[in-house]
């Protein structure tokens, strides 16, 4: 880990060194004006995370406790084997179905100039890291021993109550842990976002505006890196979005260790 | 009381808590798992208070018996009655019906939590904000866990050794104030002392509610008195008070397994 952070601030140290910390927050980015902000980006990022969170979330943890608690045995295989199935697909290929599909639909739906918005990113890394987070999570519920949940029963807890007081919070290691490395994937995806975000280096007006076009840190490494010239003023900038996100990745790991009490 | 004409019930001396009126009644209890048919036409009746020890041979269907009084299997037929009220229309549904007849299963689950949680795990969110000291203690004691855990209640409950955390399971179970409790072998892989005092505790109990206590130990069904009841392969085989079935039984079935520890009653 520190190898790749000292990777990351070598290749952006005369970033840093020229422009210092404040553009972190400044939000202009014309790399032939050498304008390098990166807030806007900054901002796409936390937008597409969170509204993949808020979506995958509650419907991976929804999905794992149907398959491991509602549904018959026979029945969970196959649902895993189709997650599984899921989430191996390359991102590439939910990228083209977000345009093939979710961005004419967003299009239409909301009466949009154009589909490409965060929105559409938010939903397709949903999508993407929805597999992940079901699958660890129904894990985590598989974990938890028979007697546990007979002794719920037996001191006459209903389901709502085994869930709420037995089942989660005796899942929450594994369940965290799904949720780690689907944040984990939806910060670091790279081709989906790129082909449906819209690629615009502005922050949304108002700020909260999921509906027009943004940036992604990712999207616009993958869409400007091949543009740059290596050991160049932009190439150092690039680099430093890279810091960034490794650095979130990291601080959002150590967030996520905190113990939680059970009752 | 309607029992099978395979069964044989003393009902003169010594039989005192069959004197009793019963609190909880099993009328033909039938019941089919996976097309195997694991009890046949079990009926019995346990009085208002006393321990009744259920033993017989494994797979004899006792522990399948316990989970069909608090209804953990609904598939079965028959008459299960409690306090006059039969458990299939129980007000408050199966829940409410289980919150009554307490359960205590043969492998102790203890929540990862602490002791004190652990006893007051089952009431209700009003209940557990309230101070509950007053009723930690009583159940601590009467589950004869009291003296070892008084200093550490806050500790996590799965620092304690298997024996304490079954005391705790029958603990938590009592501070929902059950009107009968159930248990499936609690002494099973325990050590002496540990057994020693749970009887000692189920002793205690039984003076005021019906204890209906698994088991595969002779002894222990012995020293818990009571009446006796005797499974094998489904059907309830002899039923006396525990004097009379340890020194007169009076089926060849029954005096085969306390020989042998082996029934062949098809």
């Amino acid at each position: 880990m520190l190898i790749l952070l000292w990777f990351l601030w070598d290749a952006s140290s005369a970033y840093w060194y020229e422009f210092g910390i404040s553009q972190l927050w400044a939000a202009e980015w014309y790399p032939y004006e050498s304008l390098y902000g990166l807030l806007p980006a900054i901002i796409g990022t936390v937008w597409a995370m969170l509204i993949a969170m808020l979506i995958a979330v509650p419907c991976g943890l929804a999905a794992a406790i149907v398959s491991s608690e509602i549904l018959p045995v026979s029945w969970q295989g196959w649902i895993r084997l189709g997650m599984e199935m899921l989430a191996g697909i390359p991102s590439v290929v939910y990228g083209l179905i977000g345009l093939w599909v979710l961005l004419p639909w967003l299009q239409y739906t909301l009466d949009l100039l154009t589909g490409h918005n965060l929105l559409a990113a938010g939903m397709i890394l949903s999508l993407m890291i929805l597999p992940t987070m079901m699958v660890m999570s129904q894990d985590a519920l598989r974990l938890i021993p028979i007697e546990q949940r007979e002794a719920a029963m037996n001191m006459g807890m209903n389901w709502n109550q085994r869930l709420m007081r037995v089942l989660l919070p005796q899942a929450w290691t594994g369940i965290r842990s799904g949720i780690l490395l689907g944040l984990g994937r939806a910060l670091g995806e790279t081709m989906a976002v790129m082909l449906v975000v819209g690629s615009l280096d502005r922050v949304p007006d108002p700020i909260y505006n999921i509906l027009e076009p943004a940036q992604t840190l990712t999207s616009r490494i993958g869409r400007e890196m091949g543009e740059a010239a290596f050991g160049s003023m932009h190439f150092s900038a690039l680099m430093a979005c890279g810091l960034v996100l490794a650095v979130t990745a990291i601080c959002l790991s150590l967030l996520a260790q905190q113990k939680r009490s059970f009752v | 009381m309607n029992i099978n004409t395979n069964t044989h019930i003393k009902e003169e001396k010594g039989v005192e808590s069959c004197a009793l009126p019963s609190y909880v009644r099993l009328e033909n209890i039938s019941l089919t798992l996976s097309e195997k048919s694991i009890l046949k036409d079990v009926s019995f009746s346990l009085p208002a208070t006393g321990i009744s020890s259920l033993i017989g041979p494994s797979g004899a269907g006792k522990s399948s018996l316990l989970r069909c009084l608090t209804n953990l299997y609904d598939n079965w037929q028959g008459t299960i009655s409690v306090a006059g009220i039969n458990t299939r229309s129980w007000h408050g549904g199966d829940d409410a019906l289980r919150r009554h007849v307490g359960l205590i299963a043969q492998k102790p689950a203890v929540f990862p939590a602490s002791i004190y949680d652990n006893v007051i795990f089952g009431l209700s969110r009003k209940e557990r904000k309230q101070n509950q000291s007053s009723r930690v203690e009583r159940c601590l004691t009467q589950a004869a866990l009291w003296d070892e855990v008084q200093d550490r209640l806050h500790d996590p409950a799965n620092t304690l050794s298997v024996g304490q955390q079954q005391r705790l399971c029958l603990a938590r179970a009592l501070a929902l104030e059950p009107k009968v409790l159930l248990l499936d072998e609690p002494t099973a892989s325990l050590d002496p002392r540990s057994k020693q005092l749970i009887e000692a505790s189920l002793h205690d109990l039984a003076k005021d509610m019906p204890i209906l206590c698994v088991t595969h130990d002779l002894e222990q069904a012995q020293r818990l008195q009571g009446q006796v009841i005797f499974m094998c392969d489904g059907k309830v085989i002899e039923i006396a008070a525990a004097n009379d079935f340890f020194e007169h039984p009076e089926r060849l079935e029954t005096r085969e397994f306390l020989r042998w520890s082996v029934c062949d009653c098809d």
